[in-house]
Parts: C-alpha cells; structure tokens; sequence
C-alpha cells in the first residue's frame, strides 16, 4: 500500500474512493490514529479540510494565517458571541497553532472519569503506556529557567507568584530546536514543533496511510450499515469555497476532527442519539494585561510556558479539576490589538506600548454544559453560557493575575472587558466586583474544547461506548476530544494523543 | 450588493443578533489586498459603496491619524479589507454582516433619536456613538466587538505600523531566523 498527501485543491481528484477505514481529522486524533491503524496494516484513509503549511508559508502575519490555520477563519464564536474558539485548521491540526504546552491527563481525572462516568477501562494504569507514547511522540521536555526562551512576560509571572508565595510550574513542551521567535500561536516556520505533523503524519504516509487535503467531510450515509459513504467537499486552493464532491466508501469510520467538528458531523448526519452534540466543554480562558516600565516584548520567546497553578485543584470531590490556573501568553500584533479595550486615540495609546505588555490568560475547568446544534442551511451553532458560578470564579482568578502583576511591579493592570478594568495597586482590585462578563462584553476564548460525543458505558449517559463506538452506528467511531467526559487537562493535546492511541488499540484488539 | 435601508425590523434585529457570530475575532482578514490611501468602491465584491463609506468612517473613528503615533485609518483601506473579507463568507454571513452595516448606519436614528445617520456624524460623535455600544444591549455589543475586533486585527497587521508599536515583525523570512 502506497502512503501519501494529495491536495484535491491541486490535483485530479476521483469521484469515489474506498478504504477499509475513513478518518475524518488530520490532528493529534487522526494522524495518531492513522498511524497506528496503518502500522497495523490497514488501508486507512485521512480527510482534511484544510491544506498543508510548513516553514515559510507560515508567514507570522495575524491576517493571513488566521484565515488559513482556524476554522472559520479564525471567526468561530458561540452563537452570543461569548467566546471565541479557536480550533485550528491544518494538516497536523490544532498542534500547529497551540502554544506546545503538553499535560498529561491527570490520574486524579481519570479516577473520576471511572467513578463518575463508569470509564473502567479508562485508569490510571491502564493509560498510562499511552501516556507515556504520548509524551514520546511529542518529545516532551520541560525547560528550565537557564532556557533563554523563557521570555520576560513568563519571568515577570514567576516574579509575581513567587512575591505572594504562590505554586507555579514550567509546563512541559514539544519544541525542538526551537529559535524562539514567538509565533507558535499562527504556527512556526522552523518547523520546531514535534506536532502531529512532524511525527504521526510522516510515520502515517509511511505505514501506507493516504492523506487527502482541502477534502471536508460533510456527511456520512448508510451509518448502520457494513459499508458506509462520507461524502466529501473538495474545497479551493485557500479553502473558502467548496468547488466539488467525492465519496469515500469505508467500512470503518473515525471521527477526529476536534470536539466540535466530530459532534458536527454526527449531528448533520442524523447520526446517533440524544447526546450526540450534548456535553460540550470550552474551558473558557479570559485574558489580563499589565503594562510594566521595562521592556517586555512578550511577543519573542515561548508565549506559554509558566503558569500559576496555585488555584487549581486536580481532585476536587464534586468537579474533578477545578478551581483555576493562571497562565503566561502573547500574541502578534492583531490579535493582541482585538482584544485589547480602548477606541479611537485610547486605543491606539494602548498598542503604542505593545512592547511592554504583560499578560496572561486564566483558565477555568468547566461543567461540559454545552451544545453544537447544526441549522438546516449547515450553519453551526455552538451554544454556550457562563453562569453565575464560573463569573465569580472567573473575577476572582483575575483578582489573583492583578495580584501577581502588581507583585511583580507592574505601573498597571488592565482587564479588557467592557468597560475595561484599569489596576494600578491592590487598593483598586475592588473594582473587578463590577465584572458581570456578559456576552460579548469580555474576549473570552476557547482553545481546549472537549465533550459533544461523550464516551459512556450505556447509551441513557453518552453517545459513544468507552471504546469509542459510536451509539446506534455500526463501526462509527469517535476517537478524539469529543468523547472526554469532562476536562481532561489544562491542555488537550498530550490527552488526545493518548486517547486515540488506546482507542486505537482497542479497535485494533477488536478487529480483523 | 445592495443594502435595504428601509426601517430594521424587530425579526430582521434578532436574526442580526446571530450574525456576527461567525465573525468575531475574523481572523478572516486574511489575503486582502490592502489598496492603500485611495479607496476603490467601484472593485467592491461584497458591499456596496454606502456600506463601504459606513466602514471607512467607523475605521476613522477607530483608528484616527496621529495620537500616539502617526498611521491611521487613512493608510490602510479597513473598509476594503472587510469587503474582501466578506466576498470570501458563506451567503449567510454576507447578508447577516450587511444587515449590520445598516443597522450600525442607520444606528443613531434607530437607538438614540437622532436626524443623522452614523455617517452624517462628526468623527468624535461617530467615536462616541460607536463606544456607546459597546455597552448598550446584546445585539448593539455583538455589532460593535465583531467590527472592532475585525479592524484591530486588520489595521495592527499592517506593516507601516509595527515601528510604531515597537514591534520589529517576522523574524524568518527564507527559513532563517
């Protein structure tokens, strides 16, 4: 079997193609998948909406990789425009555009996930060979603070946590011979990150796995039946139009194309029961700024590294992780620029001192209460609301940012909400009581969804089996974040990458 | 593509309210070709030139030459940015973002009583109209982030301003840091 990546946006395409197995998603899930189905020696097929970008192509401009690297170019929201989620969209998938931060699920998580959610086969043993490939295929090291890309805005945090007597850790990464240019977030064109692109996806073209670019699955038909269809959209060479269709004949189906996209298409296809799109997690994050007299130039060197973790908690009896963390980040110029406060004259005082910027972004563990609902046009909906209980814990994790900012030595915290929160001493943190985080009041984001085809032993509590099967299906599987119960992690790709590897195992351990 | 000015609905308000949804943060900006001080509304592939002229006006507003440093609204086409942005959208979201051109048009009449529409405003009017919803009622704010957000993205990605911000741009070009 001949392994390869066809762009159809570039090539002759045929009208059909058959596989033994279709994977929708050329992520961490998918290309994972992939690979280790095809080392098994099966014809495996991977679809991917979007096109392939490596070294220069990735230009570092906010514009143009927005447009190319997100879904919905860069645009994806919750239907009330509460927060932006940010899904990446490329051969390889999010790991292209995270901040390579890698963080195991916790054994505390997965304890409850047994207790609480009946995934026996979920434990901390039985995960953790998984686990640790996981790692492996990400190369994951942890810098230290002698690393010159530790940059200043990670420092000043430390300096901050240290000051108050907080716990904070330098998350583990998956750089190699990283030049700390600062662009992880709209992808890097050293090619640094050991992401799905650089070790699953080559270790998949070799074991004969075929990758097809600019190819959005819309659809699969004959669910319950040995042989399915998906049917594809060709897409153009930028990926904003659809110029044609194919149908891909599998026996299997994998879906691994992020939270949202595997309940999408379940939900457009009519596939699956009542908690299909159901469960939806963002873990929302909400950015704090601080604008210090030195130079920071946060946009150089790792933009995530050190984070706060005095707040979290990875045992909570009722949630499981909970509480808060608080964690360094940066960003090109556009980006920092839309979410910061400030029209007119302000607004540009406020960018004036973009290299001295600070900031971080707090991010809460959520109750998976969310929903992805398909209009008959196609248009997603991704439903989603803070309630009282996440403001508050949000405005007090913005508290504790303002604390550390301030601790660090910080002239002024802003908090860019609407109105904007301005914090020169802790005499002024009361103003955050005013916070009320309404929607599209706050630049909330999402980067880490999970949930929509929730993994559970019996169809009355989820929409998948443990193994991944999807409920009312035949041979539909779900192998990536959709299926997590709940948060698995303070960042999803070392838990996906696990996931699809012991999901992958089981199907290999299940099938011919 | 012709904008209808006629008076705004009640069912046409809330199907605004689930426009901009798919244009927040718009990252969309993406491939435009910036068209430099002299706007083109005759190339327009999206809008048409009243909605052009309501975006270059807001672009003014919110990014006026000079202040903390030179560059403004008047160095990059935002407006033309947006339109071909917008000619690249899903139908959905052409129609729904070009009902919110009118609505942000025809703003000042609709929410605050005014004779004058927001064009018709002087750039502080048109400023302070615009920050006043940022803090108005769901869809005034869902308008107004998804416009701003847009803007910011678009005018801070242009290169003549990075000196200004002390940002010193890409650091590879041609593989090499």
């Amino acid at each position: 079997m001949s392994g390869g990546v066809v762009d159809l946006s570039r090539s002759a395409a045929p009208e059909e193609l058959s596989a033994e197995i279709c994977v929708v998603g050329s992520g961490p899930a998918g290309a994972t998948a992939a690979w280790d189905l095809a080392r098994a020696g099966r014809d495996v097929v991977v679809l991917e909406e979007a096109g392939d970008y490596t070294g220069t192509a990735l230009t570092q401009r906010d514009g143009r990789m927005y447009d190319q690297l997100y879904m919905d170019r860069g645009g994806r929201t919750t239907a009330d425009l509460s927060v932006s989620v940010l899904q990446g969209r490329a051969l390889g998938g999010g790991g292209v555009v995270n901040a390579c931060d890698v963080v195991p699920i916790p054994d505390a998580v997965l304890r409850r996930w047994q207790r609480r959610f009946g995934l026996s086969g979920w434990s901390p043993e039985a995960l953790a060979p998984f686990q640790a490939r996981a790692l492996a295929d990400l190369s994951a090291t942890r810098p230290g603070w002698d690393d010159p890309h530790v940059n200043a805005n990670n420092r000043l945090l430390r300096r901050g946590a240290d000051a108050l007597g907080w716990r904070g850790e330098l998350v583990m990464h998956n750089r190699a011979g990283c030049g700390g240019i600062g662009s992880c977030l709209v992808g890097c064109p050293l090619d640094a990150k050991r992401n799905a692109r650089f070790v699953a996806v080559p270790g998949a073209v070799a074991a004969g796995a075929r990758f097809l670019l600019r190819a959005r699955a819309v659809r699969v038909e004959a669910a319950d039946r040995e042989l399915k269809t998906v049917r594809v959209r060709r897409l153009d060479p930028d990926g904003h139009h659809e110029v044609g269709e194919l149908a891909v004949r599998a026996r299997v189906v994998i879906l691994a194309a992020n939270a949202v996209g595997s309940a999408q298409l379940l939900v457009r296809s009519g596939i699956g029961n009542e908690h299909v799109g159901e469960h939806l997690s963002l873990q929302p994050q909400l950015p704090v700024t601080a604008v210090f007299d030195e130079e920071v130039r946060f946009f150089r060197g790792y933009p995530q590294t050190f984070g706060i973790t005095e707040f979290e908690r990875l045992d909570d009896e009722e949630h499981g992780w909970w509480g808060y963390r608080i964690e360094a980040i940066s960003g090109t110029p556009g980006i920092v620029a839309s979410i910061l406060p400030g029209l007119g004259p302000a607004g540009k005082a406020w960018m004036s001192r973009y290299a001295h910027l600070a900031a971080v972004l707090c991010l809460l563990p959520d109750e998976p209460r969310g929903r992805i609902e398909v209009e008959r046009s196609g248009r997603l909906r991704i439903r989603y609301a803070l309630d009282e209980e996440q403001r508050r814990r949000f405005r007090e994790a913005a508290r504790s940012a303002a604390r550390a900012f301030l601790a660090a030595g910080a002239r002024e915290v802003l908090v860019p909400v609407v109105p904007p929160v301005s914090i020169r001493s802790e005499a002024d943190l009361a103003r955050l009581d005013a916070v009320t985080l309404r929607p599209a009041s706050a630049p909330l984001l999402s980067a880490h969804q999970q949930g929509g085809v929730r993994l559970a032993p019996s169809p009355r509590d989820g929409a998948a089996d443990p193994d991944g099967r999807v409920y009312g299906a035949r041979d539909v599987y779900v192998f990536d974040s959709a299926g997590f119960p709940s948060s698995a992690s303070s960042h999803t790709m070392a838990p996906i990458v696990a996931a699809a590897h012991h999901l992958a195992a089981r199907l290999g351990a299940r099938s011919p | 593509m012709r904008a209808d000015f006629s008076i705004v609905s009640r069912r046409r308000f809330l199907r605004l309210a689930l426009a901009a949804g798919g244009f927040l943060l718009a990252g969309g900006a993406a491939s435009f070709a910036l068209r430099g001080r002299e706007a083109r509304p005759g190339g327009l592939r999206a809008i048409g030139e009243r909605e052009y002229r309501t975006l270059a006006q807001l672009a003014r507003a919110l990014f006026p030459d000079g202040g903390a440093f030179p560059p403004g609204a008047s160095d990059v086409d935002l407006a033309g940015a947006f339109d071909a942005f917008l000619a690249d959208e899903p139908e959905w979201n052409r129609k729904d973002l070009t009902r919110a051109l009118v609505l942000l048009e025809l703003g000042p009449i609709l929410f605050e009583g005014r004779l004058r529409t927001f064009s018709r405003l002087s750039p502080e009017e048109r400023l302070a109209h615009f920050e006043r919803w940022g803090e108005a009622g769901l869809l005034r704010r869902q308008v107004a982030t998804a416009f701003r957000r847009f803007f910011a993205l678009v005018f801070y990605d242009t290169p003549a301003v990075w000196p200004h911000i002390g940002y010193d741009g890409p650091l590879v070009r041609g593989g090499t840091p």
